[in-house]
């Protein structure tokens, strides 16, 4: 541990419930804690780190896959077969 | 002059509205479609689907409700029968059950450590797009939906119809993974030290 006493999660904890956290899906106290703990732990914050930098990675695969103007015709065209005036 | 809409007109209105809402998803769509078929032909055949489907049942969609939760619901819904289909000529023997429990074993060791440098080495990109279609389709849809396309672990259980503590831990082993994969792969680069025990 490297924390002051002012911290109250312990290293186990906070690197158990980093993904969450990344994630934002914890409650306000928790992610205040966890943010905290980072704050001044100098064991744990690699570890965020490392983890953020890999999801920031997989969310930017996300733009690279635009639908093929192919694609696009045939849904409008299907579409248009049933009623829809595009 | 009563109140009521011509049928005309109110067609009219809706199909604007399903332009207007619900074709700009497609991309996203598309993507979504990909990522579960793995294939571009079949993911131009889900695509095509869900939009018809879509279409057709505009009118039970709620509006202000998230239209691309409600898309990505009927995409899945199309590849699942398509799978479906397709598993009656391939016997694919109970797969995802056995993946379903190995992601309820909460034990799995961090990829970090040693090779917390190689987030800064290798160009992720191609990497992880191709761990991504490598990883066992359970996880796969978990990571594309909330990793990729940024939904909530809510959102992403309502569009794979399982509990949010499914979607937690399909995420975590799914993670997992693919830190396991581009280890592998910063290895075979020659990016990080080989395991010495395979020297």
């Amino acid at each position: 541990m490297y924390l002051t006493e002012t911290v109250a999660m312990d290293c186990y904890d906070v690197v158990r419930q980093l993904w969450d956290f990344l994630d934002g899906e914890l409650t306000d106290e928790s992610m205040d804690a966890i943010r905290a703990h980072l704050a001044q732990c100098r064991q744990c914050y690699p570890q965020f780190d490392f983890e953020r930098t890999f999801l920031d990675a997989l969310a930017a695969t996300r733009r690279e896959h635009p639908a093929p103007n192919m694609v696009r015709r045939k849904v409008l065209a299907k579409l248009r077969t049933a009623g829809l005036d595009v | 002059m009563t109140g009521t809409v011509p049928a005309a007109e109110l067609h009219r209105v809706d199909a604007r509205r399903f332009e207007v809402e619900a074709l700009p998803w497609l991309d996203d769509v598309y993507r979504f479609a990909l990522s579960m078929t793995r294939d571009e032909s079949d993911a131009d055949d889900v695509v095509q689907e869900t939009f018809l489907r879509a279409y057709r049942s505009w009118h039970t969609f709620e509006p202000g409700s998230e239209c691309r939760k409600w898309l990505f619901t009927i995409c899945r819904n199309v590849f699942l029968r398509l799978r479906e289909r397709d598993r009656r000529r391939v016997d694919y023997g109970g797969e995802d059950a056995q993946l379903e429990a190995l992601a309820s074993e909460q034990e799995t060791q961090s990829s970090f450590g040693e090779n917390a440098e190689i987030l800064s080495h290798v160009d992720l990109g191609p990497a992880l797009e191709r761990a991504i279609g490598e990883l066992p389709d359970v996880f796969r849809s978990a990571v594309v939906l909330v990793d990729v396309e940024g939904m909530a672990y809510n959102e992403a259980a309502s569009v794979l119809g399982v509990p949010v503590g499914t979607i937690r831990s399909r995420l975590f082993r799914g993670r997992r993974l693919l830190q396991d994969s581009l280890v592998v792969f910063a290895r075979d680069a020659g990016l990080t030290a080989r395991d010495p025990c395979e020297v």
